[in-house]
């Protein structure tokens, strides 16, 4: 591919963040990195390798032994070691997972991954001594001074919000007396002559999710854990293979961890009170001294905030992975803070409603779109007893009666939305203020730049926070800021091995290569035109259209339900409208999208549906089996794990088939989207998804099929009309993260905006009535 | 054998070695019921099926009486097909010298079976005439080598070879003159002319490293034939020894009793490649190892070939991990793969564009790469139905294709064309003649083939005028 600047251009932004303000109060030892540390530390071999063997030493029994672990805190582990499920609990709850194929998996330790091993319960000897117990070598120096360093001084001290009065609470009493010993947390304290007093730690029971079926579900799982455990431990005895006795112990250890910590050791705790309004610079004071408070929220003796009686359905039954997740999250009685890592179409749903359920005091669902509002709700409806009345929508369309609701569910960009709002929005919006919210879900997570969150966190208190999401991954790495603005990471789920058990679809992918025709290519080289056009020439590449209209005819004919992604909305108009199919796009009113989902579920003619960006997240398409990607946006991993999940819902009766989805990124040979792909695809690979590569020569009986575009005619038509189209023609989509308060409002493309904006935007076209404006005042406005 | 045309390297069967020895070569080895043996073993099935026809008919037989001869038809087999197998089958008899071309009594063409093969085979299989297997050595042996012992051995000295090809300077010493000849004369190494010539490997050595065992061992094997005359020694007697050879049992003792020097010599060599084993050189007996066992396998190896516990993992995202501590394999891998960590048992390397296409640039193939990774698999890769993950096999093929995706042309440029017309004038005539190559009107410039340059140029000549 020719070098050119052009191609260069912006391609590598998918605003996946706007802002690059420095974030203050993160622990120090967040920055430490034993990564470059252990690297610098190791000498390399003459092939370039990093030579970990001189500061390693393999034990005797090490073929028994599932890990590896290198000084720069890289872990590898064996999945077919009989040993493989606890180590793999073991290492999600302490490490990164980096990728997880087959055989193979890898993981990182990073300084976030061990502070939320910490928070949810696990101490730093036993860290070291299950990772000694597990590795097929001795553990490398460097490794064990990092986990010290990252987990001594974590998780030792908790913010616990008690009949609505905050304590600063600690197992540890030389840990509080070193706090209480700073001037700064002295000034915090509610009464800093009593000093601090220790209580006799509440023995708190494991919770039980509240649905009796989720309980039978837990029942039977965990006896299943059980008969499974004794069937390799038999195995092993028969097959001859032999598990070393110290792992063995560690089953058990492992096992209670889960639940909670070591109870014998530390029965009393020590706490003092705090002063409500001085949190945040005790919170911050801590951070400084390298004491992050974690939070908690003993929610069962908080009599102040009322239940809100709501209860899951009996027919409402967590798979293993959830209840595993939920687990996390009340481990100890409490619920704590923190982000739970789902793939799409794996239930978060469920799982955001249980905890609602099992905190039972007011929730607060935060969203992204208008549309995953509607679906929370129904979500709600189904999961859970909670009745129309008591849930409330807070969106541009839908503005319910807030006052008696006990949940609420809203956009990010309605709480965020800073300029002047409509009256009643503005009653809704004092009353969310003021509550005392219990639980804060936020769905979708990983798309909210830091910024945004601040704000919707200064604006709403609540007890405790859950995040969910499918891809924890950032272009930019912000991701980690998530770990201190909402909490630990607490659970992430292994795709491979869902899909394995059938909890979400099996996805065939293919990358389907299509030359550019002669005439496109010419354009694309040329380079004199704009990128907007050399996305479309991308995108509209004949051969890519004749490639696209033969893989639907093949579906459709198979039966399968097809969702086709387009960027640029000239594009999809174009496609939709050559072969007659609906499409859906930012212009697409609520309504009309609600129908043509609707016909899409239930009318057997309508097989296909064409989409523009708004559809990649959270647009609940179950029936959808086929996913044709036509373009994308540069080289965004998020984005294509995102669109992949439209169609992971697991798919009911297709089990004899190998594959019961099929996902393929159309790419134009020998352009920039060829090497944009490798990136994009690096998050799914990494998962252990493959990707196929399907060259022209493969499509069998593509020649045969009636396609559009078979003449040069018909192509050369084509390009005119591309080289044609105006610049307001081919706008591209608003871009759904950097409308943190709708400052970029373009003049002139407003129906542009994608359907996750039309909050922001009802809210505006009353308030501020722009476009009557006089034209002058235009650059302003922007 | 392989043979090193075009820079690849292809293996040549038994047969088709056999077949290109001079054709009296080939009769005298028929004189020895080993080779016989070996050969029949190597032919197509419906061959050996026409072998045990004739095998007691002196009288030559009607090329007709032949055509009859075919398999009893099956449903779903095409009637062509067997025709072709037919032919192929009689083919391969004549390409071998078993059966010669004669006429019958009434002057039709007809078929006869080689006498010499005849008399030969019949030894092999239905015993008779002098013993023709090595004899056992008579007393036992008081320091007797086990089957694990030798496997060692054997793989041992097989892979000091190896190893100084991946290494040639640091394994100098490591194998015998003779080896090294052996490894020059095969083009695997090249030498500088120096005094103390400078040893590297070349693009077939890199394609040799790659093969499976039996196969280096055969095409060594096959270049060393080549020189043996040069040594002195005699091709028949050499072969017909390693026919024998490969009738041998693995374990068992064989005494050196009636060779005669020039044998002990090449026993000498088989010695220092691995392929026997002797305690000393007086001892008087040898055990032959799993090497020599295979050697007239060729490619059907998968019937004698033990089956080899490989040890790399291979994953759908391009990461290779070996449990290896072995020096030769990791130079292996680095061929192709990009070497990240050692642990001490295990490495982990990463198949990458670069050091794929690197290997490309040594003369290997996506194929020989392929099929490297595949004869070395961990068992557990075995689970899957394809062993080696698709994607991957498909990327490095891809990879492969990409380089080819360039198509040279030589051709004459022809530009500053005064008007439009002469210009549309010279491009026509010439994309009539089929010799124009490329043409661009707005810049009025176009590309004609070397070969139609002459004629476009006299074209042009004569319109100027």
């Amino acid at each position: 591919m020719p070098k050119k600047n052009k191609n260069k251009r912006q391609d590598e932004t998918y605003s996946d963040d706007d802002e690059g303000e420095e974030l203050e109060g993160v622990p120090q030892a967040s920055k430490r990195n034993v990564e470059e540390k252990g690297e610098q530390s190791t000498p390399k071999d003459q092939y370039g390798a990093f030579d970990f063997r001189t500061q390693l030493e393999l034990r005797d029994d090490y073929s028994h032994r599932p890990l590896w672990i290198a000084p720069n805190g890289h872990i590898f582990l064996e999945s077919y070691s009989p040993v493989y499920q606890h180590a793999k609990d073991f290492l999600i709850t302490i490490a990164e997972p980096v990728c997880r194929p087959e055989f193979i998996h890898e993981y990182k330790l990073t300084a976030y991954s061990l502070y939320a091993a910490v928070s949810v319960g696990m101490q730093t000897h036993d860290i070291i001594e299950y990772l000694r117990r597990l590795c097929k070598t001795t553990l490398p120096l460097g490794i064990c001074e990092f986990i010290q360093s990252c987990t001594l001084s974590y998780g030792k001290v908790k913010l616990v919000l008690k009949k609505n009065r905050y304590y600063v609470e600690s197992d540890y009493p030389d840990v509080i007396q070193r706090l209480i010993k700073h001037k700064a947390i002295q000034e915090c304290m509610l009464r800093p002559e009593d000093g601090v007093f220790s209580s006799e730690k509440q023995k708190s029971q494991a919770i039980m999710f509240t649905s009796h079926q989720a309980q039978m579900a837990g029942g039977t799982d965990i006896t299943n854990g059980k008969a499974e455990g004794e069937e390799t431990s038999k195995d092993s005895k028969n097959g001859g293979t032999v598990v070393p006795e110290d792992i063995n112990d560690l089953y058990e250890k492992l096992d209670k961890a889960d639940d909670e910590e070591d109870d014998e050791k530390a029965s009393h705790t020590v706490s003092f009170e705090v002063n409500q309004d001085r949190i945040e610079q005790l919170q911050k004071t801590c951070i400084g001294l390298d004491f992050p408070l974690l939070a908690e929220y003993d929610f069962k003796n908080d009599t102040v905030n009322e239940s809100i009686k709501i209860d899951l359905k009996p027919s409402a039954v967590l798979r293993p992975y959830q209840e595993k997740s939920l687990r996390k999250m009340f481990g100890n009685g409490r619920a704590r803070s923190g982000i739970i890592v789902l793939p799409c179409g794996a239930g978060k749903s469920l799982v955001g409603v249980t905890a609602c359920c099992t905190v039972n005091k007011k929730a607060l669902v935060l969203c992204n779109s208008s549309v995953s509002v509607e679906q929370w709700k129904q979500q709600f409806k189904m999961w859970s007893t909670a009745t129309d009345d008591m849930i409330c929508r807070f969106t541009s369309d839908a503005k319910d009666k807030p006052f008696n609701a006990s949940i609420l569910v809203t956009t990010y960009a309605m709480i965020s939305h800073n300029q002047k709002r409509a009256y009643e929005a503005e009653q809704t919006m004092n009353w969310l203020k003021e509550q005392e919210w219990g639980i804060m879900v936020l769905d979708e997570v990983h798309t909210i730049p830091a910024k945004m969150f601040r704000r919707v966190l200064t604006i709403v208190q609540s007890h405790c926070k859950l995040g969910l999401t499918a891809t924890l991954v950032r272009e930019d790495d912000k991701i980690a800021d998530l770990n201190f603005l909402i909490g630990p990471k607490l659970y992430e789920a292994n795709w491979l091995e869902l899909q394995k058990d059938g909890y979400i679809a099996k996805v065939q992918c293919a990358e389907v290569w299509c030359p550019m025709t002669p005439e496109f290519y010419r354009e694309y080289l040329n380079g004199k035109v704009s990128d907007q056009k050399i996305k479309l020439l991308c995108g509209m590449n004949p051969n890519k259209f004749r490639t696209c209209e033969f893989l639907i005819k093949y579906h459709e004919n198979r039966n399968d339900k097809i969702i086709v992604f387009i960027d640029e909305v000239f594009a999809l108009i174009h496609y939709a409208k050559t072969m007659q199919k609906m499409y859906i796009c930012g212009k697409t009113n609520q309504k009309e999208r609600m129908t043509i989902i609707q016909n899409f579920k239930l009318n057997p003619k309508v097989n296909t549906i064409f989409f523009s960006r708004v559809a990649d997240t959270s647009f609940d398409i179950p029936e959808a089996n086929v996913l044709i990607e036509i373009s994308s946006q540069g080289g965004s991993r998020r984005q294509e794990a995102q669109r992949l999940g439209r169609i992971l819902r697991a798919k009911k009766g297709a089990v004899a088939e190998n594959y019961n989805a099929f996902f393929y990124a159309l790419l134009s040979q020998d352009t920039r989207e060829m090497g944009y792909s490798r990136k994009r695809q690096s998050f799914l690979i990494n998962q252990g998804y493959a990707y196929r590569v399907i060259t022209p020569s493969q499509l069998i009986g593509m020649d045969e099929e009636q396609l559009h575009y078979q003449t040069k005619e018909e192509q050369v038509h084509l390009l005119e009309q591309i080289l044609a189209a105006s610049e307001s023609d081919m706008y591209e989509e608003g871009v759904l993260v950097d409308r943190a308060g709708g400052s970029h409002r373009r003049v002139g493309n407003m129906s542009s905006m994608s359907g996750a904006d039309d909050s922001v935007y009802g809210e505006k076209r009353r308030g501020s009535k722009k476009e009557h404006l006089h034209y002058l005042f235009k650059k302003f406005r922007s | 054998m392989l043979s090193i045309g075009d820079k690849t390297l292809t293996c040549k069967t038994l047969l088709e070695y056999l077949k290109s020895l001079p054709r009296d070569t080939l009769d005298t080895l028929y004189q020895h019921p080993a080779t016989c043996l070996a050969v029949f073993r190597e032919l197509p099935e419906l061959s050996r099926h026409f072998i045990f026809r004739v095998l007691f008919v002196k009288r030559p037989i009607p090329q007709v009486t032949i055509a009859y001869w075919i398999p009893p038809p099956e449903p779903g087999r095409d009637v062509g097909d067997i025709a072709i197998l037919h032919r192929q089958s009689v083919q391969v008899l004549m390409d071998m010298c078993i059966w010669h071309d004669v006429k019958d009594g009434f002057g039709n063409p007809a078929i006869k079976l080689s006498d010499t093969f005849r008399e030969n085979f019949k030894i092999a299989t239905l015993g008779g005439g002098k013993p023709w297997t090595m004899s056992a050595a008579l007393e036992s042996d008081p320091h007797h080598r086990d089957i694990e012992f030798l496997e060692k051995y054997a793989m041992d000295r097989w892979e000091s070879v190896l190893q100084f090809l991946v290494q040639p300077k640091q394994g100098a010493t490591a194998i015998s003159r003779d080896a090294m000849r052996t490894l020059l004369h095969a083009g695997l190494i090249e030498s500088d002319e120096s005094e103390n010539p400078n040893m590297t490997i070349t693009s077939a050595g890199f394609q040799f490293l790659l093969l499976d065992t039996a196969s280096q061992v055969w095409f060594f094997i096959l270049k060393y034939l080549e020189t043996v005359t040069e040594r002195g020694l005699s091709l028949v007697e050499c072969l017909t020894f390693l026919f024998k050879l490969s009738f041998s049992t693995l374990g068992k003792d064989y005494s050196m009793e009636g060779m005669d020097n020039k044998l002990l010599t090449f026993l000498q060599h088989l010695r220092e490649f691995g392929l026997v084993y002797l305690r000393k050189r007086s001892s008087g007996r040898f055990y032959p190892t799993r090497l020599a066992l295979n050697i007239t396998a060729g490619e059907n190896k998968d019937l004698i070939d033990a089956p080899k516990h490989g040890n790399l993992i291979i994953e759908t995202n391009y990461r290779v991990y070996a449990h290896t501590t072995s020096e030769l394999q990791i130079a292996l891998l680095n061929i192709f793969t990009e070497i990240e960590g050692r642990f001490p048992d295990m490495i982990v390397a990463s198949i990458t564009r670069t050091s794929v296409r690197s290997a490309f640039q040594k003369g290997i193939s996506a194929e020989q790469i392929i099929s490297f990774l595949r004869q070395h698999c961990h068992p557990q890769m075995y689970k899957q139905q394809t062993v080696i993950p698709i994607t991957v096999a498909d990327q490095i093929r891809l990879w492969e294709l990409e380089r080819e995706r360039l198509e040279i042309t030589e051709g004459v440029l022809y530009k500053d064309f005064m008007s439009v017309h002469d210009f549309s004038l010279l491009s026509n005539f010439a994309s009539s003649k089929g010799v124009l190559i490329y043409s661009d009107e707005k810049q009025r410039t176009m590309v004609v083939t070397k070969k139609g340059h002459p004629s476009i140029k006299q074209f042009w000549k004569e319109q100027s005028k």
